[in-house]
């Protein structure tokens, strides 16, 4: 989107200037809201390059210590692999480390006093420091050293706000869902058959439809879903085959001899 | 039909032991129903023939925890057993942990462990630490043991019951043809002997006996002379580290388990104090093509408390995932890595062989009446309903765990998490050590299933948080 509406951006100044000399009060508006509309349109292509907005300030840096420290880490490990067993453990000078640093990181936890807003703690600030440590130690796994344990636990983070954050966005999906169906499905049998909505609460038959619709927004809400829930069912069943194998020929041999 | 015939004698056996006679009769058209109750005796009487002038001669093909456990008990039993190793001072490759009950059970004497591990670290891959072991009571621990000293205490134990140990590699076996007589026809194993006397190259030579019990690992040579079908398995890689005196110390008494895509996608780090030194290393059963790469993360993970440590070995092996299709053929059963015992989730094996390697070798014993009588497949059978009755709740709840935990970083943080829990750690000892699905509190059972999952939805939230940055 951001590239078509880059291709436009050239059209309107000239509009702009034609529509400039037939309607003079118009234009000044108009020029207005155009003028901070470019800069936004040609800044857009870059705005999407830098992976949205302040958020990721704070990652870009370490984004790009992080692709620094691994074509210089690579370099050091291939050496240490052709060395072989009889090579010592210790290489840390030689490979380029970053460790995790941040100013509310403090012993291993994050210290709740600087996520301070407003009086009390903003949560929604601890969750996104976490999330953002969590990336990072993906993209560079840290050694865990005794003297600087990680003691942070998720459920200091009060129930509500985890549903506030998490819940309460995809509930209003699936609820909107839900609405869409049942008016649209209500709608589609009472023109079908007649049964009004109310007669149609009655019938067993609708019911069980009910059921289904619920049931399908609850879990199916991706179409990968739909795979992940046939795999599911084969992977719980999966093990106990495999055990079982061994007595499928016994009533094998035990038929035979008869 | 035939599945759904092995479907419900099946799980008949996991009812009360009401229900197996009646749906034995079933099956076994040999014994009458009323006789149900004493069927043992009918049919070995009906079946068997009693063996005249010698005993019932069994070979056992290994000699690991498995094929040790197994003919001391045959030995015991008064059966004439065969103990066929191919080398008796092997060091095999292994994580070396035995749970409390196997020391009792098995009577090993203390000076065989090397280590009592009371505590141990699991560290999620955020780093979070959790220290478990708080619940266990003073007489308890995770004992470490040298697989060479283990092994050859069992051999010899075994040979002074009255085992014959032969120093040889099993070559092959000729399984009787079918037909009349193919009852009491012997195998013929074809092996080469090691002695001092011939050399290296050994000689090729044959024993006949009535039955086999093959222990020979996971790569069992016995389990492809009967057709037993493959199985899937994990790679275990692990590097023996010497670590400075100091940093040995840290590791006392204490194992560390590191979890995360980084380390496994599918298993775990670890790092287990042996005798003198550590063993650190990974497995993975999808992606074993990347073990070194694991390795080495696993090694980053562990860096500060390891550094300065100098690699004394490195050695891999395989860990079966699940066991094989078929475990017995006739007069002969697979048990042990041979079988596919290991759990899933901690891919613990040794307690498992030597177990079913004494299960089988009773159960051989009892089928011949001490060796008097020849056995049948379905004296063989009685171990492997035995065996599938005592441990599949404690399989089927690791390979659950493992499925649940060991799918992605927010499963394995809310594991870690959920580790913390001081029941959690009581139930999953207690388990491990007696090898008993513990029924438990079901009160507590319900906060923990709502503490499990609030862990994985909270990890899974942030999981979802973290794709968003990245996008």
């Amino acid at each position: 989107m951001s590239i078509s509406m880059s291709f436009f951006s050239p059209p309107p100044p000239t509009h702009l200037l034609i529509s400039f000399s037939s309607k003079p009060h118009f234009t000044d508006k108009t020029i207005f809201f155009l003028r901070p509309a470019n800069p936004l349109l040609l800044s857009a292509p870059k705005v999407s390059t830098d992976n949205g907005a302040g958020i990721s300030a704070a990652i870009e840096e370490p984004k790009a210590e992080q692709k620094v420290a691994e074509p210089a880490g690579s370099a050091p490990e291939g050496e240490e692999s052709s060395l072989g067993s009889n090579g010592a453990v210790a290489d840390a000078g030689v490979k380029l480390e970053s460790k995790f640093v941040d100013p509310r990181w403090i012993g291993g936890t994050w210290d709740l006093t600087q996520f301070q807003k407003d009086g009390s703690t903003d949560w929604d600030a601890v969750i996104d420091a976490e999330v953002r440590r969590r990336k990072w130690l993906e993209g560079n796994p840290e050694s865990s050293s005794n003297d600087d344990p990680v003691v942070f636990d998720t459920s200091i983070i009060p129930w509500w706000a985890w549903i506030k954050r998490f819940h309460l966005p995809e509930a209003e999906r699936l609820n909107g869902r839900a609405a869409m169906i049942g008016f649209f499905m209500a709608y589609v049998v009472d023109s079908l058959t007649g049964v009004g909505l109310v007669d149609q609460m009655n019938n067993f038959f609708c019911k069980t439809l009910l059921f289904i619709a619920v049931a399908g927004v609850l879990l199916i809400r991706k179409n990968e879903d739909i795979e992940t829930l046939k795999k599911l069912l084969d992977e719980t069943t999966f093990y106990d085959k495999q055990w079982q194998a061994t007595w499928q020929d016994e009533t094998r041999s035990s038929s035979t001899a008869e | 039909m035939t599945s759904s015939i092995a479907f419900k004698s099946f799980t008949g056996l996991r009812h009360s032991s009401a229900e197996p006679p009646k749906l034995h009769s079933q099956l076994h058209n040999i014994s009458p129903p009323n006789y149900c109750q004493r069927r043992l005796q009918i049919n070995a009487g009906i079946s068997s023939p009693k063996l005249q002038n010698r005993n019932l001669r069994v070979a056992v093909i290994g000699g690991g925890p498995a094929g040790g456990a197994a003919a001391e008990t045959l030995a015991k039993g008064g059966i004439e057993t065969y103990l066929i190793e191919r080398k008796l001072d092997n060091c095999k490759p292994c994580g070396g942990a035995i749970p409390l009950c196997m020391v009792g059970e098995f009577d090993l004497p203390l000076d065989i462990i090397d280590r009592k591990v009371t505590k141990m670290k699991m560290i999620s891959p955020s780093n979070i630490a959790v220290d478990i072991g708080q619940t266990l009571k003073p007489h308890e621990y995770i004992g470490m043991v040298r697989r060479e000293v283990l092994d050859s205490y069992l051999r010899e134990r075994a040979a002074s019951n009255g085992a014959n140990v032969i120093n040889g590699l099993f070559l092959k076996m000729d399984i009787p043809k079918g037909g009349r007589g193919s009852e009491t026809a012997p195998y013929v194993l074809h092996y080469t002997e090691y002695n001092g006397k011939v050399g290296g190259a050994g000689q090729k030579k044959t024993l006949e006996v009535d039955a086999v019990i093959g222990a020979d690992g996971a790569n069992s040579r016995v389990a492809k002379s009967i057709g037993a079908g493959d199985y899937d398995y994990a790679i275990a890689f692990q590097e023996r580290i010497k670590i400075p005196d100091d940093k040995m110390v840290y590791y006392e008494n204490l194992a560390e388990m590191y979890v995360g895509d980084d380390v496994s996608p599918d298993f775990y780090g670890w790092v287990f104090p042996k005798c003198d030194h550590v063993a650190v290393g990974t497995g993975t059963v999808t992606h074993k093509g990347d073990i070194k790469k694991f390795q080495l993360a696993t090694r980053n993970r562990a860096k500060d408390k390891i550094l300065g440590g100098k690699i004394i070995r490195v050695e891999a092996h395989p860990i079966p995932e699940h066991p094989r299709p078929r475990r017995l053929s006739d007069r002969v059963a697979l048990v042990g890595d041979a079988a596919g015992y290991v759990t899933k989730c901690s891919g613990e094996g040794i307690y498992f062989a030597a177990k079913s390697g004494r299960m089988c070798a009773e159960a051989i014993v009892e089928g011949s009446g001490n060796g008097k009588r020849m056995v049948d497949e379905s004296d063989l059978r009685k171990y492997l309903e035995k065996w599938d009755k005592t441990y599949w709740p404690t399989y089927k709840v690791l390979d659950v765990l493992q499925k649940v935990f060991y799918r992605s970083n927010p499963a394995r943080e809310a594991f870690v998490e959920m580790c913390a829990d001081e029941y959690v750690q009581k139930m999953t000892f207690d388990s491990y050590l007696y090898k008993k699905v513990v029924p438990g509190n079901p009160l507590d059972d319900l906060k923990l299933a709502f503490n499990t999952i609030g862990s994985l939805v909270r990890a899974n939230a942030l999981r979802k948080e973290m794709n968003k940055l990245s996008v």
